[in-house]
């Protein structure tokens, strides 16, 4: 085993120390405050980048290490870390987007008071991030999901003098916890239930792939679903989706750091991690399978009505990680991962790209954009390749993912196939809604006195712009390389001529359609809106789910609160207050025999010495 | 061996407060800022003393070298003792002290936080000398309550907290500190007697012993600690007791009826200092109309020693009852958990919502408790010191907020974080603490309690991790709501914290933090206390 595999927890440290020496420096010292933000980010890349040369070598032996954090009588509770394939590969993925999105904010926070604080979160982030990553076992695992959520909480309020800012990040850390609370019962479950009380990942998966029976099926069910609720709440799924479109208050730069790229991909990391688990209980995997489909598709005809350019890339995020979850439910390790990782290029791109424009047109409506092509031509080309990458057209690599995975529909699941595909079109239809209603028309007034961004955030759009085109050629049909290393090989590429053109030509269409619509405008929804009206309001309003949890938990809750309140302060304080009126009259009476206050007080003590005294006296009396 | 082993370290800890107390006296009336200086080093000494004992303790394996015992005063009794022997039959007072790793950790916690305390008292505006002397000698009655090893010497210096917190509350609080003091008095008093009542069962059973010097054998009552523990803990003991010194007496009759009888009763005296719902009302008023460096103490300290009180008499004496007790225990705990953090909701006073707060943090202790092994004991003991350094830090923090605003209700306060970052940084913190964010301390308990409680009542900890959810809405409501948002225009001029002020904020943290990282530093001391316990308890088990 080398050097540079065991000295892989190394690499969170890098940001852990940036974060530490940007807090205690304070705001003052600008310049030098982004600069170390990016010198941890690009250690941890370069780091990184040796590991993936390394384990694309000879090496291919999985390395863990654990040392023992809190003994409990036999109990012991351990940390460490662990490099696979898997690890390694989203290593690369944190490193190398972390650093480009640092990069990135150089130029688009230049002008925040509290840039250093950003670059402080941000590298929290990114160690809190590395160690989810690298963590050997589940409750190393869950020390650092709490902590990712606690950072995009505290980015999400970064402009926290925003009342719509603070309800933001509240509602985040709220609802992601709901899904918390999941993933704490399944970590409960397996300590008692496993063999030695064991949580790493290896015994887990020797347990539950060995298929030993020391657990029972109801029982890995249960395991299997609580373990999702985690991932529904981080990764945003139905329903506990609500949180990530309001996250988009956070500066732009993070959302395509923590919100598109990197944690709400965590929850999709947690399944394939414990994959074992669900592939023991076919209730669990179909039911992955039923709310990814769902949500690919629900959260798409959300955007289809958005406005706020963000928050249509939010839906669009929700929706492909729904994508991912899909697969996974089908059994897909290489797609659920291949779509992670192609999804990471393209929709930090997407993110940063929109970041490029609200930073030159001062508004996020896509309605008070347009023309934008010929003011900022670079934002526009990686932008089309993002999009493109996106809606699933060759030889854009979400295209090879997005196949992958319909191909695993294809051949056991003609229903979520059909999801897919939908989703497809409505990705196709929304994306095109954007793109042509941003850059193509006449310039608006918004637009007219835009400028492309300066080099420093250009720059990391180009790197991606590259990578969203060609990160898909390390799994296609003809070429399995990526699954064959995550999986060693167990699971075979799919490859249908079919599935290729039906998604394609969804693609095309929704393409076709948008371009008609908003690019040529020959035909228009216009026609939508009056005739159903409820309809457009409905997807605006995302199916009123805030509507509905507010009058479904949060009013019963307040609601009860208020009537404990009364019993509180009525049933429970009045019984205090009658029992203290009696208490009090008795002393009053008592206060005629003692008029000096410190009589009083000794005269307690005296009387309690006195029934002592007699209780010990009084014994002989008693046979 | 240890210089430590020579000395009466304990008795130093103890009573080196009054070194203090001693120079407040000698020191004249006008002179504030040498009294100021003279309670911060009087609470340093057994900071000092209390950090190198734990660093000696854990090397001793056992924290019986450290015990101490003197008579102090003897009552005979004029029984018939049939006995064939010359021999004498009396009542002994004792001082006994003793540790182990229950009362380390917390006294530990008592002279941090008492230190801690010391250096928020600039907010006191009146008559320092007093409140100083009271101050010092609220510690030394904690510190006693940890280190007592005697019923009635428990009982004397528990009852001393009470009077130095009437005064302390009643002269230097807020608007209605005289109605909070009255009932906060009575409502203790009451916990007060059923305890005393508990205590005097107690001694003349449990209390029996037979010392036997050469041929003088003298039989004894005493409220000697180890001497009931190991009495109760075989209650065929006395038996063993030659029968023809004994005559037919039995010197301790403890029925079932009458062991259950003082489990409840010590149940209620030390849960409504816990508090336990429904008797947590007293303290509600405590914590809005006590001064800050006050409310440090009480809501750091002194709801510690109800759960220690619970721990050290309840399960320790009567684990059998316990163990039949532990789903109800459980049971309570989920509600103080629920009912506190339902409540804190719906406050908006800062202060109250941290109050409600507390009660919901004790019922994790319960809980902890309530899982009757040593996972979810050491939650128990872990959550005890944590919610012990968090809401002393929460008050500072209330406390410097309050002295700038003029305010804790939650709808004159905002925004805060642009005027003073510092202080909005370490109550955000705080706040994460509370509401058990892992890698502070807070989680580390959370955590245990219901990993330990899930083993036996499963249903019961799923409900408890439900309201971890309500923990992280009231806590991020309160906290949100003072440091986010619009920023009220007259507090723009709002000085961020002084040094005096950061001081203890830094270290509360630091312990926070370094307890959250490394809780091993806690937990391993505190396992040579909790495998005792849980041979009593796994005694029972296997007992049926």
């Amino acid at each position: 085993m080398d050097k540079l595999t065991q000295t892989a927890w190394l690499i969170p440290l890098f940001p852990l120390a940036a974060f530490l020496i940007l807090t205690a420096l304070g705001r003052s010292y600008r310049r030098v405050g982004v600069l170390i933000g990016i010198v941890g980010s690009f250690a941890a890349f370069l780091f990184s980048l040796f590991i993936v040369v390394d384990r694309l070598g000879a090496n291919q032996v999985d390395y863990n290490y654990s040392i023992e954090w809190l003994a409990i009588g036999d109990y012991s509770l351990r940390i460490g870390f662990e490099i696979t394939n898997l690890t390694t590969l989203m290593l690369a993925v944190v490193t190398l987007v972390s650093l480009l999105v640092q990069l990135y904010s150089a130029g688009y926070m230049k002008d925040d008071e509290r840039i250093t604080v950003f670059y402080g979160y941000v590298s929290l982030f990114t160690f809190s991030m590395l160690g989810l990553v690298l963590s050997d076992n589940l409750l190393s695992f869950y020390i650092f999901w709490e902590l990712v959520g606690v950072c995009s909480f505290l980015l999400i309020g970064f402009w926290f003098t925003l009342p719509k800012a603070r309800a933001a990040a509240k509602k985040a850390f709220i609802v992601t916890r709901v899904g918390d609370v999941g993933l704490l019962l399944a970590i409960l479950l397996l300590f008692w239930y496993m063999p030695e009380h064991a949580l790493d990942f290896t015994t887990i998966q020797s347990v539950f792939d060995g298929q030993s029976g020391a657990i029972t099926n109801g029982i890995t069910t249960l395991i299997a679903l609580l373990l999702f609720v985690g991932a529904i709440g981080k990764s945003g799924q139905f329903p506990l989706h609500v949180w990530l479109p309001d996250a988009m208050e956070g500066p732009t730069p993070i959302s395509a750091l923590i919100h598109a790229a990197t944690m709400v991909a965590a929850g999709v990391f947690l399944i394939a991690r414990t994959f074992d688990i669900f592939q023991d209980s076919a209730a669990a995997m179909e039911t992955i399978a039923y709310v990814g489909g769902f949500t690919a598709i629900f959260a798409a005809t959300i955007a289809l009505a958005q406005n706020d350019i963000k928050r249509i890339l939010a839906y669009s995020t929700v929706s492909q990680l729904g994508y991912m979850m899909m697969a996974l439910g089908l059994g897909s390790l290489t797609g659920g991962i291949f779509h992670l990782f192609t999804h990471a290029f393209f929709k930090a791109l997407l993110f940063l790209g929109a970041g490029s424009i609200i930073h030159a047109v001062h508004t996020q409506n896509i309605n008070e954009m347009g023309g934008l092509r010929s003011k900022m031509s670079v934002t526009t080309w990686t932008f089309a390749i993002g999009a493109l990458a996106l809606i699933g057209i060759p030889p854009f690599s979400g295209f090879w993912s997005k196949d992958l995975i319909l191909s695993a529909a294809w051949e056991t699941n003609p229903l979520l196939f059909g999801a897919g595909l939908a989703a497809a079109f409505l990705t196709a239809l929304y994306m095109s809604r954007l793109f042509f209603l941003v850059f193509m028309g006449k310039p608006s007034a918004a637009s007219m006195d835009a400028q492309e961004s300066r080099a420093v955030m250009t720059l990391p759009l180009i790197v991606l712009a590259v990578l969203a085109a060609v990160s898909g050629f390390v799994e296609t049909p003809w070429n399995g390389w990526l699954g064959t290393w995550l999986t060693d090989g167990s699971e075979e590429a799919h490859a249908s001529g079919a599935v290729i053109a039906y998604s394609v030509a969804v693609g095309l269409l929704g393409i076709y359609i948008g371009w008609l619509a908003y690019g040529k405008r020959s035909i228009s929804f216009a026609a939508w809106h009056e005739r159903l009206p409820w309809l457009v309001r409905l997807l605006e309003r995302g199916y009123y789910n805030d509507e509905l949890y507010s009058a479904v938990i949060i009013k019963p809750l307040k609601l009860l609160g208020n009537v404990l309140l009364a019993f509180d302060t009525y049933v429970i304080g009045g019984i205090v207050r009658i029992a203290g009126a009696a208490v009090s009259t008795a002393g009053r009476a008592a206060a005629r025999l003692q008029n000096g206050q410190a009589q009083t007080y000794s005269l307690a003590a005296a009387i309690g010495l006195v029934v002592l005294v007699a209780a010990i006296v009084g014994r002989r009396f008693l046979p | 061996m240890s210089i430590l082993n020579d000395i009466p370290i304990l008795s130093f800890i103890l009573f080196s407060p009054l070194l203090g107390i001693v120079v407040l006296l000698a020191l004249p009336h006008n002179r504030s800022n040498w009294m100021k200086k003279t309670v911060v080093v009087a609470t340093l000494i057994p900071l000092v003393l209390s950090f190198w004992l734990y660093s000696e303790y854990d090397k001793q394996q056992d924290g019986s070298v450290f015990d101490e015992q003197q008579s102090w005063a003897d009552i005979p009794l004029n029984k018939e003792t049939q006995a064939a022997v010359p021999s004498e039959f009396k009542f002994t007072l004792q001082y006994e002290l003793g540790v182990d790793g229950l009362s380390l950790p917390l006294l530990l916690l008592t002279t941090i936080v008492a230190a801690m305390a010391s250096l928020a008292v600039i907010q006191v505006k009146k008559r320092w000398k007093a409140f100083f002397i009271w101050f010092l000698l609220l510690e030394i009655g904690i510190l006693g309550v940890f280190l007592a090893r005697d019923l009635f010497l428990f009982f004397i210096l528990f009852e001393i907290t009470l009077i130095a917190m009437y005064f302390l509350i009643g002269i230097w609080g807020y608007f209605n500190r005289e109605r909070a003091a009255n009932q906060f008095l009575i409502y203790n008093g009451i916990g007060s007697a059923i305890m005393l009542i508990a205590f005097v069962i107690l001694v003349n059973t449990a209390g029996f012993r037979m010392d036997q010097i050469g041929d003088q054998v003298s039989f004894l009552y005493s409220g000697s600690y180890s001497n009931i523990f190991h009495n109760l803990a075989d209650s065929g003991a006395w038996v063993n007791l030659a029968p023809e010194q004994m005559g037919t007496v039995n010197p301790f009759l403890m029925t079932h009826t009458m062991q259950w009888t003082l489990f409840i009763l010590l149940l209620v005296a030390f849960g409504i200092k816990l508090p336990i719902f429904p008797f947590h009302t007293w303290m509600l008023k405590v914590h809005t109309e006590a001064p800050t460096a006050i409310v440090m103490v009480h809501s750091g300290l002194l709801l510690k020693m109800g759960a220690y009180g619970l721990l050290r008499f309840g399960l320790l004496l009567f684990p059998e009852q316990a163990r039949a007790f532990a789903i109800p225990l459980a049971a309570l705990g989920v509600i103080n958990l629920l009912y506190g953090a339902l409540l804190a909701l719906r406050q908006q006073e800062f202060k109250l919502v941290l109050a409600y707060s507390s009660i919901s943090h004790m019922g994790i202790v319960l809980l902890g408790l309530a899982a009757m092994n040593e996972i979810g004991l050491q939650g128990a003991v872990f959550q005890l010191v944590s919610h012990g350094l968090v809401s002393a830090l929460l008050f500072l923090v209330v406390g410097s907020i309050y002295e700038r605003t003029g305010t804790t209700d939650l709808r004159e306060l905002g925004g805060l974080a642009r005027s003073m970052p510092f202080v909005s940084g370490v109550l955000l913190t705080a706040g994460l603490a509370s509401l058990g964010l892992p890698g502070l301390s807070g989680f580390i308990g959370e955590f245990l309690s219901l990993l330990g409680l899930f083993e036996s009542q499963r249903w019961l900890s799923v409900a408890a991790a439900v309201g971890i959810i309500l923990t992280a809405v009231y806590m991020l409501r309160a906290v949100l709501k003072i440091t986010f948002g619009l920023q009220r225009e007259d507090y723009t001029a709002l000085k961020d914290a002084r040094l005096i002020e950061a001081i203890p904020m830094i270290v509360l943290l630091a312990f926070i933090v370094l307890l959250g990282c490394f809780p091993s530093v806690l937990t391993d001391t505190t396992q040579l206390g909790i495998d005792g316990l849980l041979d009593q308890l796994l005694a029972t088990r296997a007992g049926g």
